[in-house]
């Protein structure tokens, strides 16, 4: 595991390291370098530890476990049957779009902006191991078909950053924020009562361009987007979030929504969600209640 | 037991049923809200080492006991 | 396959917002068991120098050590070692004459005249304590304690069962818990007769002392910043409860000196009660802990405790923590500074100040830093206590004691048995004890790894 960088802002510490297939940062509004050391460390810690629990690249964890039990009962720990209560119900709440058994649907789809796309004996191949409610799931036992895989990508990052957040403000008092590629979390205001400024990247000028800037005093930030990867058919762009319900990419999702929440998990999830009702995505969020940006 | 204990422990009970009956009464706190209780700091005696020294020095230089638990040892010191 | 239209509004982001929430303060508990590289282990270490104005120092290092293991169980130990040196006042009365007192090693001790008599002693104390605590679901927990400890004249062994109980969304937690201690007092130079001249003492004894004990509390969040609880202790004693080095002196009735000393003698039963609240509140970035404490037992000793104390954040994780106590009691029913000599004895006499109408106060700062390149918080924290006696007079409700109160049958009264020549109202022999200063430093060291 290569160990954090630390490097010194306007008055805060910024520590940076690689977890859960990309960039992570921890901001601390504090002086002493030891000390955020330690605690940029022990976000490391946890990031990998839950990247190791519950990525699906790795042979050796409880979702390996899961998904190749091939129809046998596989009984799951506490913090796996938690994110899996949480799974089942934004899966309840989205009327099933948001399915945590959709990756397989990667099988047939490539979005690397070409022309591709899977013909229809394939897709309905695949959309018979894809369905939520096919799963059997009574805490803490979880039984699947054989052939269904289920992906916890789609929170898991979230979750780390909430739950690294929650870790390191135990530790110290000072403000701080944990961002995980893009998802983060701020504990507090920065000494002096100023926010975190957070600024939305603009996904077609990665790194170059901001679209929006977000003063964050404490609360979960998350992005969703389409803008990445697509694939191009008849003349129209199609994004990378694929509906379960049809096996097809939802036409019309916002290229970028940023939502803010009182937890990062409840960022991405509303993001999720709305992009999720394609066109449909700022008065779904405008009807939640919450504070977003749409771009 | 004597009256006023008897007394004092009608008080307690009375007491424990108004803490608890208010409970249901004030706005209920929020998942989202329970950050500050986890820390560390946030409870009746954060220090057990130091409850126990205190509690060890004040026993053995007044007449009273009582404190936030049961258990814990007796010492000549009266 | 039936396109539904999703859940929204306000309603549909709360229900995600909670379930978001929940997850992780319960998640938080299990990343910390899961590491176990890191954070599983506790260690906490203090030493306690502690000295008294003229009379006792304590030098007692502390060590305590607790292990959560990933199935939530959390197991802990912790060893005391106590080095006990110095003067214990006896209870007789300072005089004008020269006053000679036997001390239970059977040394004699001449007291300069108006000096409080003292005894010197000098002893030491190991003492052991075990819990394990184990949740046996999700929102009940259990705790087992043991206790065990030794000293020249004294040992203790004891045992607690609790339980706690969340109610309510957990923000409501019960307790309930059970203790028992089989002490023993074995006294230096025997068990002297009670109220007796001391020469006669009965070898070899071991005194038992029963304790029970019982617990009853209830804590709750009541916002964002504020926790509260309320728990009453009730606690039986039973055997050897009399101290067995204190005397309490005779006074001629002509003279008003000094004439004599008896040995103290008290009850073998003593039944206490007490009521606790507590509060801790956040504020910005201090928390204000404040508890206030109601006593009572059946010796008719009674107190009331404020504890206040202000923990002030500094920066790099540092912290000044002052603090104030104000303590209040009154006296037992038996409680007498001395005794004329001649009159008839009551069943039970004690002169020992600490039953008196007593009142301490503390003031004290402790200061929490972190050492740079070592893990774990250090403090130190230095503590001036006070103690004095209050003028008897202002102690109406403590003398008599209560009609239906059965115990030692004319206890406190001095008065009891026929009056002989007493010419003077024995409650104006009053202690002049003077204020008791103490000062004490306790450093300490916690480290999780």
């Amino acid at each position: 595991m290569t160990p954090p960088t630390l490097e010194r802002g306007e008055d805060f510490w910024v520590g940076r390291f690689a977890a859960m297939g990309g960039p992570c940062e921890v901001l601390l509004d504090l002086d002493d370098r030891d000390e955020a050391l330690a605690l940029v460390a022990c976000a490391q810690d946890e990031a990998l530890r839950i990247e190791h629990k519950f990525s699906r690249y790795r042979a050796d964890n409880i979702i390996d476990r899961i998904n190749r039990a091939g129809g046998e009962p596989v009984e799951v720990d506490a913090e796996t049957a938690r994110l899996l209560d949480y799974a089942a119900l934004c899966h309840e709440m989205s009327a099933g779009r948001f399915d945590i058994t959709s990756g397989v649907l990667r099988r047939v789809w490539t979005f690397d902006g070409g022309a591709r796309v899977p013909d229809e004996a394939a897709l309905r191949d695949v959309l018979a191991l894809v369905g939520w409610e096919r799963v059997t799931w009574r805490t803490p036992v979880l039984t699947m078909p054989p052939g269904m895989e289920i992906d916890l990508g789609g929170i898991g990052k979230e979750y780390a950053v909430d739950s690294a957040a929650a870790l390191l403000a135990r530790r110290t008092s000072s403000a701080l924020v944990v961002n995980f590629g893009g998802d983060l979390y701020a504990t507090g205001p920065r000494r002096g009562g100023r926010p975190w400024a957070i600024g939305v990247d603009d996904p077609e000028r990665t790194g170059q361009g901001v679209l929006d800037r977000v003063d964050l005093t404490r609360g979960g930030l998350a992005t969703s987007g389409d803008a990445r990867r697509f694939v191009t058919w008849q003349g129209r762009r199609l994004g990378h979030i694929l509906d379960p319900r049809t096996g097809w990419p939802i036409e019309g999702a916002p290229r970028a929504v940023t939502v803010i929440a009182s937890t990062c998990l409840e960022a991405g999830t509303l993001s999720t969600l709305a992009s999720l009702q394609g066109p449909g995505a700022a008065e779904f969020l405008r009807d939640s209640g919450v504070e977003f940006r749409i771009h | 037991m004597s009256t006023r204990l008897r007394r004092s422990a009608l008080l307690f009970v009375l007491a424990v049923l108004a803490v608890a009956g208010s409970g249901c009464a004030t706005a209920k706190v929020q998942p989202w809200d329970r950050d500050l209780m986890a820390r560390e700091t946030m409870r009746f005696a954060p220090s057990k080492i130091e409850s126990g020294t205190d509690d060890h020095i004040y026993f053995s230089k007044e007449g009273s006991v009582g404190g936030l638990g049961v258990g814990g040892g007796g010492c000549g010191c009266n | 396959m039936q396109l539904a239209a999703p859940e929204r509004g306000l309603a549909a982001r709360r229900r995600i917002a909670a379930a978001a929430c929940a997850l992780i303060a319960a998640a938080v508990p299990t990343a910390a068991h899961s590491q176990e590289a890191t954070g599983s282990w506790t260690l906490d270490t203090s030493i306690l120098l502690y000295g008294e104005q003229d009379r006792t120092e304590i030098f007692e290092p502390v060590a305590r050590i607790s292990r959560l293991f990933s199935n939530g169980h959390r197991l802990s130990g912790q060893f005391a070692y106590d080095a006990i040196t110095g003067a214990s006042p006896t209870g007789a009365l300072p005089s004008g004459q020269l006053q000679t007192t036997t001390t239970p090693s059977g040394n004699t001790v001449t007291i300069a005249a108006g000096a409080v008599p003292t005894n010197e002693f000098q002893d030491q104390r190991f003492a052991l304590d075990g819990e394990w605590e184990a949740p046996l679901a999700r929102t009940l927990k259990s705790t087992l304690g043991a206790h065990y400890s030794s000293e020249t004249d004294y040992m203790s062994l004891g045992g607690s069962a609790s339980a706690s109980y969340e109610i309510m969304d957990r923000l409501t937690t019960l307790t309930a818990g059970m203790g028992y201690n089989a002490d023993k007092v074995s006294p230096i130079g025997g068990t002297r007769t009670g109220l007796s001249d001391g020469t006669v003492a009965v070898q070899g004894l071991d005194n038992p002392k029963n304790v029970t004990s019982g617990m009853l509390g209830v804590s709750h969040i009541l916002s964002r910043r504020w926790l509260v609880g309320l728990s009453g202790t009730l606690q039986a004693e039973d055997g050897y409860l009399t101290d067995p080095y204190k005397v309490v002196s005779l006074v001629d009735s002509t003279t008003l000196e000094v004439s004599g000393q008896l040995t103290e003698k008290r009850p073998d039963k003593r039944q206490r009660a007490s009521l606790l609240f507590s509060s801790v509140y956040h504020l910005n970035e201090d928390v204000f802990y404040f508890s206030l404490r109601g006593y009572s037992d059946d010796w008719n000793v009674r107190s009331g405790t404020l504890d206040l104390r202000l923990r002030h954040e500094l920066a790099n994780g540092k912290y000044l923590q002052p603090h104030v106590r104000y303590y209040s009691q009154s006296q037992a029913d038996f409680y007498v500074p001395g005794l004329i000599a001649g009159q008839a004895l009551p069943a039970y006499a004690s002169a020992d100040y600490r039953i008196g109408p007593l009142r301490t106060g503390t003031l004290g700062l402790t200061y929490g830093f972190h050492v740079k390149g070592m893990p774990g918080t250090v403090s130190l924290r230095a503590e001036y206590l006070r103690q004095w006696l209050a003028t008897p007079g202002g102690e109406g409700e403590g003398e008599g004691g209560g009609g239906d109160d059965d115990r030692a049958a004319g206890g406190g009264e001095v008065r009891a048995g026929p009056v002989t020549t007493a010419t003077i109202d024995p409650a104006s022999i009053q202690s002049n004890m003077p204020p008791l200063n103490i000062g004490s430093f306790l450093i300490g060291y916690t480290v999780n790894f």
